[in-house]
């Protein structure tokens, strides 16, 4: 629907920074530092404000799930606010397929939520009053979509989230883990391009946790949205994520697909994070792949999108390069077992 | 010398602040004791010192009503036509229809209870034969309380829309709560002139407060995501506003209408006090001035029936509730309406009902048998309680102790001799590292010998400045100060001493006796479902009914009056001090007793210091509880700022009226702050 290049999304520069008049203060502090980021936000907090999100720049591509974690208060949750402009943001630029959001008219931001965006929350955030089936048909009901239709819709995401048959339940008569099916279901209503989830599986149990992470990638699968997820869980980010942007203290220290972010974490920070993450899980053959094609007699039939662990099983017993086949099964590379090896070592730091 | 005047300055230095503003306020008051003798002008504040600020209110007042008078004169003509309906309704509706609807209605919102409780209770407003005079008041509340509604559901979303407005509807909001309630009438008096209307407006204007406190607290609770949800799926702020965050804050709204209903109800039986119209309260009014009890107390008894009624069956609103078959409903009504039809010629006038009317006799004779029979008895104690608590503590020992009471003369011996007793305590508690405590006995036993009247006015400005610097900084301090000024330089300052004295006397008492039941209520359970109710009842009842009970037994007086404060004012107590001690978290108490800690030894240094902030809120309450019923037992015989305020209803004078008001609502306002920034202070230190 858009030119391919465009992304989705891009945040330019974005600041969010609270205190009484702190827009104009954000505009002293960076012209006094030369717009130096992390000057301008230590004065900034000198002087008593606090500046929950700092000269954020990323990009989300056209259906991309983009993770974005951090600790609580590492201002994820702010970002993302910015982003679906719940907050105004204090400066910088916001994207939103090739147009500028921040500033955008009261009318032009709704008639934005009510055809492009979606959002899902930490804690549901289900109207009490309303059915299951109000619940989600609600964004279409703003839009004065007539009863008849837009329960016929609601019905339809219900499905889809494998709700059918509680449409005539309260929230309050839910699962928690329903209740957030209602959520996904409601945001889904209008059928959103662009789809914000807040920590949407955070309030839930570990099992449920993990039943509705493999939904929402089923789901994703078919509807290739363009997604903006929070977390404060490594482990769920490296499982959905395309690219993940790790957040601390309000800025972005890195971005990167989940490899990156276990194999070359920027700073201790990061690596602190993946220290407990088990690398073979996520990282991929293509990661240690080398460019030679000298190659040792045995093939055990690698391919880049296997993980560490796979690939390690299968040479076991090798100690000769192994070739590595792409998805078509040309041969793209080839690995030395050693390499897998070592990328799977522990830091004992 | 050197070596000792070092040691004095570290220990003035290491002072506590409420060793120091305990010591100002000791010699402050030393002093005025001194110079007693030599300058009354400090003990009294001299009449020449005064500036007329009630007459400028009172000039400025009457400018400004007259103003908006016609404004006022043609709202109160619009209002005239829907009370007139609602009393055309209401008057004209053959009684059995009325009982259907309000038993169908109780069914609807409380099933079976409910419709018992709303069929019962109208039978006996029936049975008492008082139904016409019912209908009347209802009629009143009927239309105010829409009025309020609108008014306070408008106030309340345009501060939860416009921030800037909310902090000054708050402000405006906690002082319409602490002006009294007789206040309001006498400027409405001027606008609206005498009748029905003056109570119709004054009802709705008291019982949309708290309908907008609701609304905006109901808003203001709505989750954050759930606001945010509304934003996201792309609602107008009216969608957002009206489809979602209205129906969400349903219950704290439904709160609202409940207290709004009781309000409404409470104010249009005080209205009475105006007459103008033949309803239930101006029936008490009546009947009480007539001594006849027994009547009293019935009519007294339909208004306790409808405030439980309605309080009841709205209280229900704000529950998450069950749907009842509606059918039931239906033939309910329909029961009513053949009833009605089929024993229309021989439907008796409710008004010429008496089943009741032995009752009421047998209760005026067994009263004035039960009176003759205790007298001396219930004599002594009123006496007793008048002549050796009340009156020393509003005159002072000095004054209060004479030969035909006390059986000897109080001597200024006698006085130094207290001194030097007090001195001596202070001296021994501060020895034992009490230095605050000490002084504060040095204090109390110089008011008691003074008398709470008679303080000198710079003992009480330092005093005041003392208690709400410890309480809230120089800030409270300095407002205190400022407001006791105005109420000094006023000439109110004799009388707001009076209100002080009875007021803090009920207090007191009430802190103790009510401390004690909820400790015994948290204690051991059963007593709870004993006092409960009652604390239910007690909280129903409008303040107005209070006064039968006790004008029944002790007459006229300051006693009487004393009696009406004590039973309103000590619910909140007892109900806090029992909140705050049983809610202590669990874990707290596992671990107390985990570490060998007896029963005793939880209560006091467990549950206790964990309650305090719990029952300072219930002292608060309490205090304005009392402030509040002041004025309503003004009706009864107290002197002071309640006197004023009923004096100048009667002589329509606007200026004594407001200020007196004014003077009440700053009392009210002083201590309210003080408390809550003691418990705020509590609460702090437990980190709560």
């Amino acid at each position: 629907m858009t030119d391919a290049n465009t992304p989705a999304i891009a945040c330019r520069n974005l600041w969010q920074v609270f205190g009484p008049g702190a827009d104009k203060a954000l505009t002293d502090a960076l012209s006094r530092s030369g717009n130096d980021a992390d000057q301008a936000a230590k004065e900034l907090r000198e002087n008593g404000f606090i500046p929950a999100v700092q000269d954020a720049n990323f990009e989300v591509r056209e259906g991309e799930l983009f993770v974005i974690m951090g600790l609580s208060g590492s201002g994820k949750s702010t970002l993302i606010r910015c982003i679906s402009q719940l907050l105004p943001g204090s400066g910088g630029e916001i994207h939103v397929d090739g147009e500028n959001v921040i500033g955008a008219s009261k009318r032009a931001l709704t008639e934005l939520r009510r055809k492009k965006l979606g959002m899902v929350f930490q804690h549901f955030g289900l109207f009490p009053h309303m059915t299951v089936a109000e619940n989600v048909a609600y964004p279409l009901r703003v839009q004065g979509v007539g009863k008849k239709e837009r329960l016929a819709r609601a019905q339809e995401v219900i499905s889809l989230v494998g709700l059918e048959g509680r449409e005539d339940s309260f929230p309050r008569q839910l699962s928690g883990g329903q209740r957030q099916r209602v959520g996904i279901a409601r945001s889904l209503a209008v059928n959103p391009d662009i789809w914000f989830l807040d920590e949407p599986f955070s309030a839930l149990d570990p099992l449920i946790r993990r039943q509705l992470q493999d939904e929402f990638l089923r789901i994703q699968a078919t509807l290739k949205k363009s997604i903006v997820f929070i977390t404060h869980d490594i482990q769920e980010a490296l499982k959905l994520a395309d690219r993940i942007a790790i957040m601390r203290d309000g800025k972005i220290v890195q971005i990167g697909t989940p490899t990156d972010i276990v194999l070359r974490p920027v700073d201790d920070y990061v690596r602190e994070f993946s220290k407990d993450v088990a690398k073979g899980q996520h990282a991929k053959v293509a990661s240690v792949m080398r460019d030679e094609s000298e190659c040792g007699p045995d093939d055990p039939g690698l391919t880049t999108a296997m993980t560490l662990d796979a690939a390690l099983a299968h040479c076991m017993e090798l100690y000769e390069p192994v070739p590595v086949r792409d998805a078509d099964g040309k041969v793209v590379g080839t690995v030395h077992p050693s390499d897998l090896a070592a990328a799977l070592q522990v830091d004992d730091a | 010398m050197t070596a000792v005047t070092n040691i004095q300055k570290q220990h003035v230095s290491r002072l506590t602040t409420g060793a120091q503003a305990a010591l100002i306020t000791v010699i402050v008051g030393a002093v005025c004791l001194v110079l007693e003798g030599i300058a009354p002008w400090l003990v009294k504040w001299p009449a020449a010192w005064e500036l007329p600020a009630t007459q400028w209110v009172g000039t400025f007042l009457d400018w400004f009503l007259n103003g908006i008078k016609p404004a006022a004169r043609l709202f109160s003509d619009l209002m005239a036509y829907p009370m007139n309906w609602a009393n055309l309704v209401l008057g004209n509706t053959p009684w059995p229809i009325l009982i259907g609807i309000v038993t169908a209605l109780g069914w609807y919102l409380g099933g079976l209870p409910m419709a018992a409780l709303g069929f019962i209770g109208l039978s006996f407003v029936l049975a008492s034969g008082y139904w016409a005079e019912s209908m009347n008041t209802l009629a009143l509340v009927a239309v105010s309380v829409p009025v309020a509604l609108v008014m306070g559901g408008a106030i309340g979303i345009l501060a939860n829309e416009v921030p800037k407005v909310k902090t000054f509807v708050q402000a405006v909001l906690d002082i319409m709560q602490t002006v009294p309630t007789f206040a309001y009438l006498t400027p409405l008096l001027l606008l609206f002139g005498f009748g029905p209307v003056v109570g119709l407006i004054a009802s709705a204007i008291y019982a949309a407060p708290p309908m907008a406190r609701n609304v905006m607290l109901g808003l203001e609770r709505v989750e954050p995501e759930i606001k945010e949800a509304a934003i996201m799926s792309g609602g107008t702020r009216f969608q957002q506003l009206f489809q979602v965050e209205i129906p969400a804050a349903a219950t704290q709204i439904m709160v609202g209408v409940n207290q709004c209903l009781m309000a409404a109800l409470s104010m249009v039986i005080i209205a009475a006090v105006i007459g103008g119209f033949n309803d239930i309260g101006w029936e008490v009014l009546l009947t009480m001035r007539k001594a006849q009890f027994g009547e009293a107390l019935m009519a007294g008894l339909v208004i306790v029936v409808f405030a439980v009624v309605i309080d009841r069956m709205s209280g229900t609103l704000a529950t998450e509730r069950k749907r009842y078959d509606r059918r039931v409903v239906w033939a309910m009504l329909g029961f009513s309406v053949l009833f009605t039809a089929a024993f229309w010629a021989w439907l008796p006038n409710p008004s010429e009902l008496t089943v009741l009317d032995p009752m009421a006799d047998a209760i005026d004779g067994g009263l004035t048998a039960f009176t003759q029979a205790n007298g001396p008895w219930l004599d002594a104690l009123k006496n007793n309680s008048l002549f050796y608590v009340l009156l020393p503590l509003r005159i002072g020992l000095d004054q209060a102790v004479l030969p035909f009471t006390w059986g000897f003369t109080w001597t200024p011996a006698m006085s130094y001799g207290l001194f030097a007793a007090s001195a001596a305590i202070a001296l021994l508690m501060t020895w034992r590292g009490h230095l605050t405590g000490g002084l504060i006995v040095l204090i109390l036993i110089g008011m008691l010998e003074t008398g709470i009247a008679n303080l000198p006015w710079p003992f009480v400005l330092t005093g005041a400045a003392a208690l709400g610097w410890v309480a809230g900084g120089w800030r409270l301090a300095a407002l205190s100060v400022g407001l006791l000024c105005t109420i000094l330089v006023s000439g109110l300052w004799e009388r707001a001493l009076l209100s002080l004295y009875l007021s803090g006397a009920a207090v007191f008492s009430c802190a103790v006796m009510g401390g004690l039941i909820g400790l015994a209520s948290a204690v051991w359970s059963p007593i709870w479902k004993v006092v409960r109710p009652i604390c239910d009842m007690l909280q129903t009842i409008p303040l107005f009914v209070f006064l039968i009970p006790v004008l029944m037994v002790f007459q006229i007086g300051e006693f009487s009056a004393f009696l009406a404060i004590c039973a309103y004012a000590i619910v909140p107590m007892i109900r806090y001090t029992r909140h705050g001690l049983v809610n202590t978290p669990e874990e707290m108490m596992e671990a107390a007793i985990s570490s060998g800690a007896t029963e005793w030894q939880i209560m006091r240094d467990v549950r206790a210091p964990y309650a305090a902030p719990t029952i300072l809120l219930g002292l608060n309450q309490t205090i304005l509880y009392a402030f509040a019923m002041l004025v309503i037992a003004a009706l009864i015989g107290t002197t002071g700022l309640g006197q004023s305020i009923y004096l100048a209803l009667g002589q329509a004078d606007v200026g004594l009226g407001i200020s007196a008001g004014a003077a009440m609502a700053i009392l009210a306002l002083i201590a309210d702050r003080m408390v809550q920034g003691f418990a705020e202070e509590r609460r702090k230190a437990l980190g709560l």
